[in-house]
């Protein structure tokens, strides 16, 4: 029988379009540092840690978490490293949950960390087009990366599939709609990116094509950053929550699932992104969750892309398939709605430090749940090609 | 003969930094600022793939593999033995050079460093004749500038061969059927050089009307105060950071000169003798809805509403459209205090 794991402390440095001011071994420090302050404990009571942290180059390093050991102060204790595309921080959160359950260790500090835009092209003098382009190392190296494979063309594949099976959703107003939600949402959220850049529906259905269907303000923003969280077992937990006048918000369920990156017969089910599917269900069925719309009062979701957030809502079953636009069109997500979706700005408008990422909606989550009482909420991964990875989490509260 | 000096490097040399740093000053403390690289060549192997890029560059021709014991084809042949068969040998096949696309495929507008010159392309997956798997390609139209419709989900695509081939997955990509005469279609390994490809030619304007300079004129004087207040606002001044272009706009009306300078950005009534490149829009109220943040420049590429001389130059289009984006922020930001 798995042990019950809870969070007990968790912490976001601010993201930033670029920290010219700190390196990733600060960002990854001060994490830990105000995380260990969340919970109210010492590095000392840390038995593990788990690294999230996306690619090598941009930490222009192959192993970019060896130095972090020190930084960190976790001399002679395990550390892994975990890399799964965007899905790092999620898959990151479910190797240290498993650790936990397992009986493996007591206590493990999930980090993730990302320095996404040192990386400069100098023939545009601008960061973006280096930043794709690292990304784009990415693709299928055979068959794909020369071919001018991008995060951004893979998910549009996606979503434009999607589109040729239900042409009536994911009208351009309401996709705007939504993005112009989560920018009122991040007023709240003083670590993010974008706090202060509301737009509103038309200004996005204004913004420029990047990638064919997708506009600039419907696209997520790479930013630097760091995101910690510490897990504990069930004991553990429940005395470091009393030191520190926190509830435990416990990891209630977790699922994951890998998709084939190749198309066609028996391969990649596509138009869907049965990813996300799978991984919600295998989650819901740990956590007992039979009506997820009934149960699950705050979502903290991977929005690559808005088109791609309202795809993965109708996987993991919020809305039909077909019908993702009831997410505005019904109020689900809008102000006084049944949901919560992204309090924090979400990637868009908090910012996408991969390794990251998925740890700073996880943080948001525990936050909103602990701050507005809500009992459960889910936390959601993607990565990879066409949306290849997914990784949800349900947190819940006593 | 080609000489040493004269062969294409797998790093293009303009991509290249000098070795240098700067300094930049934060809350009133000094950062270091790097000129870096993070390099390694390869002579990489392709295996067991060797075949199938061999058959692309030497013959023209496209292989799969089919399993022995389902019959599955795929394209690209990226496994020697079927993982739904129990591993199960499969064996080479040839399929053909039509197919039809898996699904609407996306175009690529704001591409990296890399694909700058390409771009506009798209990109997306085509089941070829004889395949059950999609082959991912590169495609293209021949009449200019890829717009959304002109291929979509099922839309006929035949395989074109580079005229210079080296194994590589770039010597070939996919254009409309439609676009093809029957002689082209029921050719097998077409090549690029015998396609018409159409040069989108700078449009020609009619004799302005009093009614069109009026416009112009309008137009022009509303530019230049934006072009004044951008110059002006520190956040605009950073969408053109070390950028430099003098652009000849030529309209229905008249013509001006934009030049954006390191920041600085300004609009003169003169005729640019060898500007960097040729903006032509009939209406110049397509550039000054953009500049105003009504409506995107980079849309109007697209639709057609905005000509330029070169496609390279859709880097410049971006940061005119990021131009106008940060100063409306800025005025945003200012008015509501």
């Amino acid at each position: 029988m798995a042990r019950k794991v809870g969070i007990v402390g968790a912490a976001v440095t601010p993201f930033k379009g670029k920290w010219y001011e700190k390196t990733y071994y600060e960002l990854a420090q001060m994490a830990t540092r105000d995380a260990l302050k969340d919970a109210a404990i010492s590095i000392k009571d840390v038995d593990a840690v788990a690294y999230g942290i996306y690619n090598d180059i941009f930490e222009r390093t192959c192993i970019p978490e060896h130095p972090l050991q020190a930084i960190i102060g976790m001399q002679n204790k395990p550390g892994i490293r975990i890399t799964n595309g965007g899905a790092t921080g999620a898959y990151t959160m479910s190797a240290a949950h498993a650790y936990v359950a397992a009986e493996r260790y007591d206590v493990v500090l999930v980090l993730g960390v990302e320095k996404a835009t040192d990386c400069f092209d100098f023939t545009s003098m601008s960061a973006t087009p280096e930043v794709i382009k690292v990304i784009g190392w990415s693709g299928d190296s055979f068959f794909e990366q020369k071919i001018g494979w991008t995060a951004s063309d893979s998910y549009a594949e996606v979503v434009l599939a999607y589109m040729d099976e239900h042409p009536g959703d994911l009208k351009p107003e309401v996709t705007a709609q939504v993005s112009s939600q989560l920018s009122e949402q991040v007023k709240t959220n003083p670590y993010a990116q974008r706090q202060f850049d509301q737009v509103t529906p038309e200004e996005v259905m204004n913004s420029r094509y990047i990638v064919y269907p997708f506009k600039e303000l419907e696209i997520c923003v790479y930013t630097e950053g760091a995101a910690a969280l510490i897990l504990a077992e069930e004991e553990t937990a429940k005395a470091m929550a009393r030191n520190s006048g926190k509830p435990v918000v416990w990891i209630a369920g977790v699922g994951e699932a890998n998709e084939v990156s190749f198309a066609g017969k028996n391969h990649n089910n596509w138009g869907r992104i049965m990813s996300h599917h799978v991984a919600a269900q295998r989650a819901y069925h740990m956590a007992g969750i039979k009506n997820p719309l009934e149960e699950i009062e705050v979502v903290e979701i991977h929005d690559a892309f808005i088109q791609q957030l309202e795809i993965s809502m109708a996987e993991m079953g919020f809305v039909p398939l077909g019908r993702a636009d009831a997410l505005v069109e019904e109020g689900l997500m809008m102000p006084g709605g049944k949901l919560s979706v992204n309090p924090s700005g979400g990637l868009v408008y908090c910012g996408h430090a991969v390794g990251a990422s998925n740890i700073m909606s996880a943080w948001s989550c525990r936050n909103e749940m602990i701050d507005k009482g809500y009992r459960r909420g889910l936390v959601h991964g993607t990565g990879s090609t066409i949306c290849q990875y997914g990784v949800v989490l349900i947190l819940e509260q006593a | 003969m080609v000489t040493p000096q004269d062969k294409e490097k797998v790093i293009p040399f303009e991509f290249i930094p000098d070795k240098a740093s700067e300094t930049t000053n934060i809350d009133g403390k000094d950062y270091l600022l790097m000129n870096d690289a993070f390099y390694t060549f390869y002579q990489r192997s392709l295996g067991e793939l060797s075949p199938f890029f061999l058959a692309i560059r030497d013959e023209k021709r496209i292989l799969g593999c089919r399993c022995t014991v389902c019959g599955l084809v795929r394209v690209p042949p990226f496994v020697t033995h079927c993982p739904f068969c129990d591993f199960a040998p499969t064996e080479p096949v040839e399929v053909g050079q039509e197919g039809n696309m898996l699904s609407t495929p996306p175009i690529t507008y704001f591409a990296n460093s890399l694909f700058a010159a390409r771009a506009p392309f798209g990109r997306g997956r085509v089941i070829l004749e004889g395949a059950d798997t999609a082959l991912s390609t590169m495609l293209y139209t021949t009449t200019g500038i890829l717009v959304p419709g002109i291929i979509k989900r099922g839309t006929e695509v035949k395989v074109i061969f580079r005229d210079e081939r080296i194994g590589e997955i770039t010597d070939i990509f996919c254009v409309p059927t439609a676009e093809l005469t029957p002689q082209q279609i029921a050719e097998k390994g077409l090549q690029e050089s015998e396609l018409s490809w159409i040069a989108p030619a700078e449009p020609e304007f009619p004799e302005a009307s009093a009614e069109d300079i009026a416009i112009y004129q309008r137009s022009l004087k509303e530019m230049q105060s934006l072009a004044s207040e951008m110059s002006k606002s520190k956040r605009a001044r950073k969408a053109i950071e070390g950028w430099k272009r003098d652009i000849a706009v030529k309209t229905r009306g008249g013509e001006f000169a934009m030049y954006i300078d390191d920041g600085d950005f300004r609009i003169e009534e003169r005729k640019l003798e060898s500007p960097d490149f040729v903006m032509a829009c009939a209406d110049p109220r397509t550039l000054l809805d953009g500049l105003s943040y009504k409506g995107a420049i980079t849309d109007a590429v697209i639709m057609k509403r905005l000509w330029i001389s070169k496609n390279m130059e859709f880097n410049t289009i971006f940061k005119l459209d990021r131009l106008a984006r940060f100063l409306a922020r800025e005025k945003k930001e200012q008015a509501a205090g």
